[in-house]
């Protein structure tokens, strides 16, 4: 029988047709109709106006409007932020739990647990129990200091976000590492301590380097998640005051299921893909350099 | 080993230091969880200002669970999250196999194509989701979530358990091929077992992200399909005020998912590991 007779005949090739099937339906299908409607006009809100091809304008508008300029900025600068944050906090932390003590599994477990708390209930806990000025712990430290409570919410809203980002998504950055950690040979570490390295250059120059595979995942999948950020965003500070904490994500939703304005969402959707491609191009291309470079 | 007595004390000394360090970090990680848990165990009275000594009692949880309507938002997210993770096992693992050992042309491109629609933000795809949904009548259903959950999250499965299938010398494959067993029944006989450990533990990942999915629970459904999530925010501003009972309906919500994460945490970092560098 010829590969090709086989390829055919193989009943295993038709394991796959549901899943693309489904796969298809769900992603690509709707984002065709996706670049279809931002070239429309349309708000569901105002059938008077009518639905008509304008080709780009939505673009055109979404460009010229300052307030979008400003959503970029939140994106850019929560993702960056809480990625920074999330690896140098994940790496501390993972060196520290990276030894053995009775106990330690508890330790480890109470570390992890924020990563598998969702978004609604990140968001609910900090906002009431946590950081309430007035009854939450936050009003309580500042009441034994004798100081006013910070008002996180209201005057720092995106860096508060930040904050719950890096705290919701660090514990996943301390499992992929430590497994990383955890896979470094004892030969490896004795043969360091036996030239005489230190603590520091041990860890800089030895554990690092070695896990750098793990640190480029975590960052990987890091950076997919913390694009699309929204349920902490929509419980906290529903992307405010004014546009202070609104993200990508959060200006689509607003603009498609508040205003109902169609075409103008599905062109900042659009874009959002495109940054989102870009970003994870570019840490691709970044990486791949890096490895090349320490292999020639 | 190099140790010399009179440094051996120091260290002690140095080690304890650092798990006392170590285990009030961790503490104080955990704080906001423990701090919910407590509260939920509070009479509203209790609550605020926060106090530190106080009668625990369960009466909240009493409320939450005999209370209808949490208890059919807590079976809608139960019922889409299970019929969601069995659905992307069905689909995925074979559809991982096929890659691995079918016949297929190209399955790498294939298996790059499913890794590429991961990337896709929700966002590029809900505004024509929900006017189709609203089109077929599958708005606030838990068939229309399903659909969603399961699209969106096989691919992490086909992801993980394909690497899990590499490992699986062909040659096992080809000496069952000559005993006369077909492809079909190789899957169940032999590759199954072997990747039991990857499909396990893409199934619990696929559990914990569904039940804990916000953005497609809250444009797709309003009361009669909604998930737990969608209800939590919804209590939050109506009834904002009664901390107790948030903090009990909270608990109830992060522990399915908190459970199988503290179970399974090592094994799903093995697999997204193995994904990640045989991807």
């Amino acid at each position: 029988m010829s590969t090709r007779d086989r390829r055919k005949r193989d009943p295993v090739n038709i394991f796959a047709l549901p899943a693309v099937v489904i796969v298809a339906l769900v992603t690509q299908v709707p984002l065709i109709v996706t670049l279809i409607l931002s070239a429309i006009k349309w708000i569901i809100v105002r059938p008077d106006l009518g639905i008509r091809f304008i080709g780009l304008e939505n673009y055109l508008s979404v460009f010229k409007d300052a307030e979008f300029y400003m959503v970029i900025v939140n994106t850019i600068v929560l993702t960056v932020v809480s990625l920074a944050g999330c690896t140098v906090l994940g790496l501390a932390l993972a060196l520290l739990l990276n030894r053995k003590f009775v106990g330690i599994n508890i330790a480890r477990t109470l570390m992890i647990a924020p990563f598998f708390v969702m978004d609604a209930v990140v968001g609910i806990v900090w906002k009431t129990l946590m950081l309430h000025p007035s009854f939450g712990i936050n009003g309580m430290i500042a009441g034994w200091l004798h100081i006013k409570p910070i008002d996180f919410l209201g005057s720092h809203s995106l860096a508060t976000i930040i904050m719950l980002v890096i705290w919701q998504w660090t514990p996943f950055f301390v499992l992929v590492l430590l497994s990383g950690f955890e896979s470094i040979s004892e030969e490896i570490l004795d043969s360091a301590k036996v030239d005489g390295a230190g603590i520091w250059r041990t860890i800089f120059q030895i554990k690092i380097p070695a896990i750098a595979s793990h640190i480029e995942v975590a960052v990987m999948l890091g950076l997919i998640f913390i694009l699309k950020v929204f349920g902490i965003i929509y419980v906290t500070t529903s992307g405010g005051p004014g546009i202070s904490s609104t993200n990508l994500p959060y200006l689509v939703y607003r603009t498609g299921f508040f205003r109902w304005d169609v075409g103008r969402a599905t062109a900042m959707a659009v874009i959002t893909v495109i940054l989102t491609l870009v970003a994870v191009t570019a840490f691709f291309r970044f990486t791949r350099r890096k490895t090349s470079e320490v292999e020639s | 080993m190099i140790d010399y007595t009179g440094s051996r004390a120091r260290r002690r000394t140095a080690h304890y230091l650092f798990v006392l360090l170590i285990w009030v970090i961790c503490l104080v990680y955990f704080f906001p969880i423990l701090y919910m848990f407590i509260t939920s165990l509070k009479h509203e009275t209790d609550v605020v200002p926060p106090k530190l000594f106080f009668t625990p009692t369960l009466e909240n949880y009493r409320t939450v669970l005999l209370s209808s309507d949490i208890v059919s938002h807590i079976v809608n997210s139960a019922i889409i999250t299970l019929s969601s993770m069995v659905l992307c096992i069905f689909l995925g693992v074979p559809t991982a196999y096929a890659i691995v050992f079918g016949k297929l042309k190209k399955p790498d491109s294939l298996f790059f194509w499913f890794l590429s629609t991961t990337l896709l933000p929700p966002v590029a795809v809900i505004i024509p989701v929900f006017l189709i949904f609203k089109n077929l009548h599958l708005l606030d259903t838990r068939w229309g979530m399903i659909i969603m959950y399961v699209g969106a999250n096989v691919p992490i499965v086909i992801w993980m358990v394909r690497s899990f299938l590499k490992d699986i010398p062909a040659e096992l494959l080809e000496a069952a091929d000559i005993d006369g067993a077909t492809r079909i029944r190789s899957f169940f006989k032999i590759v199954l077992p072997l990747a039991r450990s990857g499909i396990i533990s893409s199934a619990l990942l696929v559990f914990i992200f569904v039940w804990n999915e916000f953005f497609f629970a809250i444009n797709l459904t309003y009361v009669n399909a909604s998930p737990i999530p969608v209800y939590m925010a919804s209590y939050m501003t109506q009834e904002g005020l009664f901390w107790a009972k948030l903090s009990a309906i909270s608990t109830v919500t992060v522990l399915p998912p908190l459970i199988l994460g503290w179970i399974s945490h090592k094994s799903i970092v093995r697999g997204l590991m193995m994904g990640a560098v045989k991807g």
